[in-house]
């Protein structure tokens, strides 16, 4: 880059000059580099929430019919960064009548709308865009791309208390 | 390579065409400064670049704060939770303390030096406009955390504000914005922090810059041999060097230490014994000098005062003289104002009070533990449970929260399907004291007779006694109870105290403990000697 030529100079020659300046420059680039890459990772690596799955209860098996769906809301804990939520999830818990239960979101796979149980027809129906759900979850009719997603369960204690990971 | 050249000289000829930067870089850097200037001109420069970097790493820090008495505290641990975090925190934090000193020795050179002198008073002013300005900062940006000390030396800053003659409580008012220190003073404070000052330091900053410009960097105190030199590079190497040292001895700071953060702002705990800055701490000092009606000299008169001196000096120090061996009268002023802001300090420093929590848990604590645990607080506070451990919880709220959550924590946490039944208040505070302790420290284990004791304590006796200085007033105090009564007579008293002293007042308790509870409460206060 081409210096314009300054008025006056203390006893230097221009390579003394020049040395001054390449150290000024780079200098000033490691500083600003090295501010630049700390504010960069500050900036787009957030601290991870501690957020990990839990294992909630969500009732005990005395509550439960055998074969007969039964909603249940959930106050699950969200981590955000910094902010501490409780988002509300429904499922449904199913008994076989033995020892097992099958949980399902009650979040259409369509759109997320939540799905209902029609004791009649003993189908979950979506009430925005028609989805039809067998008891066991399968898509029999309507736009769902996929069956109702399973939540993982288990069965645990003396009192059979059903827990739930979400 | 020299196309290359060739190509990377034709883009810079076609943006100097456009922008003329080659001249713009000519007026920032060519500068010419006088023969015989050395080190002790690059303090300026180095406020420059600490102000470059406080504007940097408080404008990044904004991505993650949220200024509201309910997240605040949170938003500020959870920035310190990466090393990152912690490194750009720090550096902001300790940045501020570096700025504080330099601005100090920038001044001490220009007094010392007599660059305030004619024509440069508007220099002298807008720097010391900047000093003000940068003590605005450090007093805002120390509530934002929201910690103990924060709120506590804003009550203090405050408190402070109001003594000042006729306007006090209107500025006290301004300042605090509702009714009591929370919300609105917070996001006003923040508005200040990261909106009103900064602008207005960029503009002081400019304004600074240009009369220093359009005077001249002052130089050596006489004209020296030689000829005047740009300030590129070689003013500018002088710089660089000392304003990487300087960087270099902030990152070390924030490598090491991290910037305190405090339990989150208690309003209720009026044990908190408040600590301003260091920076502040002389003027902390002074105030305890001036107690009651008199405190308005050390608060407002004493720094009014020492300000109106540093603002009118250069038309006190009129001379064109500015070798410092030639204005003795000013050098003695100068080191008699450095000696009492030095002594003061140091006082401020050294008269810290014993704050520390004692590592001991106290009764109430202990008491506290069992309570919350049979309360069935763990149902839903476990490893596995919806809500973290009790141990391990992240507790940022304060012990109004906490009181209200386990008084009903319906309304904190709807939705929960077995809320635990409604304690005494005895018990719940004696579960904040718990909750509150185990966050500091772990749980130390005491024997099972303690744990008991500790119960009976928590639930009947600290309403009306204290031991070691935590209960109520309206009976005697039982720290030393066991040197004058022995196990049988407290059990005596405490089953029936009427029995014993037909005029007591305390209630009886004997069908309200069981046989092991009595044992135990009673041989506890027994073991007090």
């Amino acid at each position: 880059m081409p210096s314009t030529e300054p008025a006056s100079e203390p006893s230097s020659l221009p390579g003394r000059r020049r040395a001054l300046a390449l150290l000024v420059n780079s200098t000033v680039a490691v500083i600003g580099g090295a501010l630049a890459a700390l504010l960069g990772v500050f900036a787009v690596r957030p601290a991870r929430g501690s957020s990990r799955d839990r294992w909630v209860r969500a009732g005990t098996l005395s509550d439960l019919t055998a074969n007969v769906p039964m909603p249940r809301v959930l106050a699950v804990p969200r981590e955000d960064g910094w902010y501490r939520a409780r988002s509300r999830e429904t499922v449904f818990l199913v008994w076989n009548g033995a020892r097992e239960v099958k949980v399902f979101s009650a979040t259409c796979t369509h759109l997320g709308c939540q799905v209902l149980w029609d004791a009649k027809s003993k189908h979950f129906k979506c009430p925005c865009h028609g989805g039809v759900y067998s008891a066991a979850g399968e898509v029999l009719d309507g736009p769902p791309p996929r069956p109702l997603d399973i939540v993982e369960a288990k069965i645990e204690g003396a009192d059979d208390t059903i827990l739930v990971r979400v | 390579m020299t196309a290359n050249r060739g190509l990377t000289d034709r883009l810079i000829e076609w943006f100097d065409v456009r922008t003329r930067h080659r001249s713009a870089r000519h007026v920032l850097l060519d500068e010419e400064i006088p023969a015989g200037t050395g080190w002790i001109f690059t303090l300026g420069s180095v406020l420059l670049a600490l102000i470059g970097v406080q504007l940097l790493t408080g404008a990044f820090l904004t991505l993650y704060y949220a200024p509201t008495p309910d997240h605040a505290y949170e938003s500020v641990r959870f920035i310190s939770s990466t090393a990152a975090g912690r490194m750009v925190r720090g550096i902001h934090h300790f940045g501020a303390s570096f700025l504080v000193v330099f601005l100090v020795l920038h001044l001490l050179r220009v007094v010392i030096l007599g660059s305030y002198k004619s024509p440069r008073e508007l220099t002298w002013l807008s720097g010391l406009a900047l000093l003000g300005l940068v003590l605005a900062f450090a007093l805002t940006g120390y509530l934002l955390p929201w910690d103990q000390r924060a709120f506590w030396a804003t009550v203090v800053t405050i408190n402070i504000a109001r003594l000042e003659p006729v306007a006090g409580e209107a500025i006290a008012a301004i300042m605090q914005g509702g009714s009591t220190i929370g919300a609105l003073t917070l996001t006003r404070w923040y508005s200040a922090h990261v909106i009103f000052l900064p602008t207005l330091l960029v503009l002081l900053v400019v304004a600074h810059l240009v009369l220093m410009r359009l005077q001249g960097s002052s130089g050596p105190v006489r004209p020296q041999a030689g000829k005047a030199f740009p300030f590129y590079p070689y003013q500018a190497f002088r710089d660089t060097v000392v304003v990487t040292l300087v960087l270099l001895a902030v990152v070390a700071f924030a490598w090491r230490g991290m910037p305190p953060l405090e339990g989150p702002a208690d309003p209720t705990d009026a044990g908190y014994i408040p600590r301003p800055e260091w920076y502040f701490l002389g003027l902390f000092q002074l105030l305890k000098y001036f107690p009651g009606r008199w405190e308005v000299v050390g608060a407002i008169i004493i720094p009014g005062l020492a300000a109106a001196f540093l603002a009118l000096l250069p038309w006190i120090d009129r001379g064109p003289e500015r070798d410092p061996r030639r204005r003795p009268l000013i050098m003695i002023a100068v080191m008699v104002g450095v000696l009492a802001v030095t002594v003061l300090t140091t006082l401020g420093w050294r008269d810290r009070p014993q704050t520390a929590a004692p590592d001991v848990w106290t009764m109430r604590e202990i008491g506290g533990r069992a309570i919350a645990g049979y309360s069935g607080c763990a149902k839903c506070h476990n490893e596995t449970g919806v809500a973290d451990s009790l141990e391990t919880i992240a507790f940022t709220r304060g012990a109004e929260w906490v009181e209200g959550h386990a008084t009903d924590p319906e309304m904190i946490a709807p939705g929960l399907r077995e809320p635990p039944a409604a304690r005494s208040e005895r018990e719940i505070a004696a579960m904040v004291a718990y909750v509150r302790r185990i966050t500091r420290q772990p749980y130390p284990g005491y024997p099972k007779d303690i744990e008991t004791a500790a119960t009976v304590w928590a639930r009947y006796c600290v309403g009306c006694h204290v031991i070691d200085g935590d209960g109520g007033h309206d009976g005697p105090e039982l720290s030393h109870a066991g040197r004058e009564h022995d196990i049988a007579k407290l059990k005596e008293w405490i089953v029936d105290p009427e029995a014993v002293d037909p005029d007591a007042d305390m209630p009886a308790f004997g069908d309200r403990l069981s046989p092991e509870q009595l044992d135990a409460i009673a041989s506890f206060l027994a073991s007090r000697k």
